[in-house]
């Protein structure tokens, strides 16, 4: 028995390390061939690409190995693919918005420092149960703050004021307030999850179970929030993004079908509500339903966009020789698009296979956690995270459902969001260790 | 060269797919055999249909876990579709060693080889436990 199960684990861990390597040796073999293609088009009279592959490859390195040495028994597919992502990213800008790029991949350089301190840190998932009011309430405390004293980077009078400065380093707290989010329900679900569990499974008592407070009262908190963020802040992305997250958390914990067509109604209800009171939700809906009338004014962006995945074809354009740069603001919340028309349907296929490799990771290292609730949800919670972000940002970019401005994480400019990715990363390699 | 670039870097992303793929079929069949293995050391709950008293034709089988609950909620190890059997109706667990049977307050009683169960009893291979109208055969491993 105890020889058997030494060379099952011996059979386990030996391809965890290859399927890492070999994965990390494609991502940056991949990145080097994108920035050959690059510097060629450019002539080689600019050395930016190359300064970002250095970086890559270095952060690559050092990560995959201080991961060796502190978690062992990770899982090995969640790093190499964050990575993998990053890099393509950082391509991405360098090829639609070079003057951002360099700032991009100091973030990444950041967010590496803060996964592996994440990663290093013992208590770390202890501290997020323990604290998670302190938590909850300092997260309150930057979105008042972003609400009273946000500005806008860009510097444009009516643009969205959703980010904090600091001299000329801008962070956008609501990717903070997300991960917090998630750790206080996961937290208090937790505590909460064998009274959900007995109500839910209670089959005489499933009517009244949806008057329960228990299950009314986070739902309402959450709904109330999402409201908060959408009036003051006008950032319909992060609004939906919070409700649904925290709706699949509920309905995880407490087994109660019937939730997710309450919330699929208060959701249906809020939208109509700010369809009515705010211009920005009309003009998504409205370009959203028939962009075409106004494909050179109101729907120049979502037209554009869709122009670019024609373009790009099942093989693509090529790095550097398709023309996303039409669409404005490509690099963030349209990065998508560009990748879709230099790429084509492979590299959209491959894209997804990566998020959806991320998010399969994280429920697997879910489930891998009975009796753990609060493990769990927190694994739930922050693959969900990233992965309905990614569902709201394609469909809109496709013109699937409204457009919603959120990033597409681990590709999209953005370094409050790149760092949050990988924190996240780090939680989740934390608990995949700790699997029992 | 910017044509072959482009070729080089499709392939690439190829080779991700295949290594991923490779790694979660990997993973799945190991994950799989393992579940597999955890479930076949204990036995299993044969379902028996009658065709008189005294031949019966096996249906499906249950594998047993050291708490097997018998019923008709669907939460329970082996869920029963039948109108006799209360909600939580019967388990056989393990304890000290031994298998034991024990009706959990059901409406219409558990059976032992025909006898009513009033409190736990010890089962042993191929023992027949009535729950409802239905009856399995315990085989042991």
């Amino acid at each position: 028995m105890t020889t058997d199960s030494l060379e099952l684990a011996a059979a386990r861990s030996a391809p965890r390390v290859n399927v890492e390597r070999s994965l990390l040796i494609i991502a940056g073999l991949f990145i080097l061939t994108s920035t050959v293609s690059l510097s060629i088009l450019r002539r080689g009279n600019d050395l930016h690409g190359w300064i970002h592959l250095i970086v890559w490859i270095a952060c690559a390195v050092v990560g995959a190995w201080l991961l060796h040495r502190w978690l062992p028994k990770r899982d090995s597919l969640l790093f190499p693919l964050a990575m993998f992502m990053t890099g393509w990213g950082l391509v991405l800008n360098e090829r639609l918005a070079p003057n951002f790029a360099e700032r991009q991949t100091l973030w990444l350089v950041v967010s590496m420092a803060a996964m592996l301190a994440v990663v290093a840190t013992r208590p770390a998932l202890r501290w997020l149960r323990m604290y998670r009011y302190i938590l909850l309430f300092g997260g309150l405390l930057l979105l008042l703050a972003t609400i009273v004293l946000g500005t806008n980077p860009s510097g444009q009078i009516g643009a969205p004021e959703l980010w904090l400065g600091f001299g000329s380093l801008f962070f956008q707290p609501s990717e903070a307030l997300k991960i917090i989010l998630v750790a206080f329900l996961a937290s208090y679900l937790g505590e909460q999850y064998p009274a959900l569990r007995a109500e839910g499974l209670d089959s005489e008592q499933q009517h009244r179970l949806s008057l329960s407070p228990r299950i009314f009262g986070p739902i309402l908190l959450m709904w109330g929030l999402s409201v908060v963020v959408l009036i003051w802040q006008r950032d319909l992305g992060t609004a939906v993004l919070f409700f649904a997250v925290f709706l699949v958390l509920l309905y995880v914990a407490s087994g109660y079908t019937p939730l997710l067509a309450i919330g699929a109604i208060l959701v249906v209800l809020a939208g109509i509500v700010a369809y009515q009171l705010f211009d920005v939700v009309q003009l998504r809906v409205d370009i959203w339903l028939n962009p075409w009338p106004e494909s050179n004014t109101r729907a120049f962006q979502i037209v554009q966009s869709l122009m670019a995945f024609a373009a790009g074809g099942i093989f693509g354009q090529g790095v550097g020789q398709g023309s996303p740069v039409y669409i404005p603001v490509v690099h963030s919340d349209f990065v998508f698009a560009a990748l879709a028309e230099e790429w084509g349907l492979l590299g959209v296929v491959v894209m997804i296979v990566c998020i959806a490799g991320v998010v399969v990771r994280g429920l697997r290292v879910a489930v891998a956690q009975p009796g753990r609730p609060f493990h769990s949800l927190l694994a739930i919670g922050l693959s969900l995270l990233l992965g309905i972000q990614s569902l709201l940002i394609m469909g809109g970019v496709l013109k699937l459902i409204p457009l919603t401005g959120v990033t597409l994480p681990f590709f999209s400019y953005g370094g409050s969001s790149l760092l949050m990715n990988f924190i996240s990363i780090g939680l989740l390699l934390r608990l995949s260790t700790e699997e029992n | 060269m910017l044509f072959l670039l482009r070729l080089i870097s499709g392939g690439l992303l190829l080779a991700v797919l295949l290594v991923v793929f490779l790694f979660l079929w990997r993973d799945y069949h190991s994950a799989a055999t393992r579940v597999e293995a955890s479930r076949r050391t204990y036995g299993r709950l044969t379902l028996l249909y009658e065709v008189d008293s005294n031949h019966a034709v096996a249906g499906p089988s249950y594998p047993l876990l050291p708490i097997t609950s018998l019923g008709r909620a669907p939460t329970n190890t082996v869920p029963i579709d039948d109108t006799f059997a209360s909600s939580e109706h019967a388990v056989v667990a393990m304890r000290s060693g031994q298998w034991w049977l024990e009706d959990r307050q059901s409406r219409n009683g558990t059976t032992l080889n025909g006898m009513p169960v009033t409190q736990p009893v010890i089962v042993t291979d191929g023992d027949i436990v009535g729950v409802g109208k239905m009856h399995f055969r315990l085989d042991l491993e």
